[in-house]
């Protein structure tokens, strides 16, 4: 028990390697899942499987979509900020 | 019935709401809602513990991250004797395992905080209608 306990215990005193890639943007996933998961048995009046799996369906698909229209527009105004809108007040183009 | 009743039912709620913060889901297995209970249970357990094991038990750090440990403590005082042995040992945390585990403990934290307000929500409308009864 010992000797599996140990690694175990041990792996929660090393931080894991993550990258800083677009794909370690999926980590978010199990985070919404879970805020999902928590907001709607506090929200619901009985819990039964099926249509409390489609209320917190629901409100993930509804986080991730706010989530990534966010994500587009800020992107939208970093790229505005950095290329044409310079441009424009270069006074060079006037 | 007025003033003991009222001493009463606030001892009730505050039993009811340390019970939710010493054991995530605890206040709404006390008001008999097992399956949320056990479903707030298991996900907020399961959240802080994927936190911890992303980004080693130094992202509860009392010490120089302390909004991230106020959301972190939420989790149950359980939380304080962890980030007593976090700050007594030289646990590594950097990068962006550290964010991702600070992320992670800090937002079970706040799932949990809202878990204890909702128990001592339900405890108190039940105790009012059942006082109207």
């Amino acid at each position: 028990m010992t000797i599996l306990a140990l690694p175990l215990l041990a792996s929660f005193t090393t931080p894991m390697r993550v990258g800083t890639d677009p794909i370690s943007m999926l980590w978010l996933l199990p985070l919404v899942a879970t805020i999902s998961i928590v907001y709607k048995s506090t929200k619901v009046g009985y819990i039964r499987p099926l249509p409390f799996a489609k209320e917190t369906a629901g409100l993930f698909g509804s986080i991730i979509v706010f989530i990534v229209v966010a994500a587009a527009i800020l992107y939208l105004l970093a790229w505005a900020v950095t290329g044409p809108v310079p441009a424009l007040l270069d006074k060079s183009t006037f | 019935m007025g003033p003991s009743w009222k001493d009463n039912h606030a001892l009730y709620l505050i039993v009811v709401g340390a019970v939710a913060w010493l054991v995530p889901g605890g206040g709404h297995f006390l008001l008999t809602e097992r399956k949320r209970a056990a479903i707030m249970f298991a996900f907020v357990v399961l959240t802080f513990l994927v936190g911890l094991y992303i980004g080693s038990i130094g992202v509860i750090d009392p010490v120089n991250a302390k909004p991230w440990y106020a959301a972190q403590v939420m989790n149950s005082p359980l939380v304080i004797l962890l980030g007593r042995v976090a700050a007594s040992g030289n646990y590594p945390v950097y990068g962006r395992a550290g964010e991702i585990g600070q992320i992670y403990t800090s937002v079970a934290g706040l799932l949990n905080l809202l878990c204890v307000v909702n128990a001592i929500y339900v405890a108190h409308q039940r105790t009012v209608e059942e006082t109207k009864a």
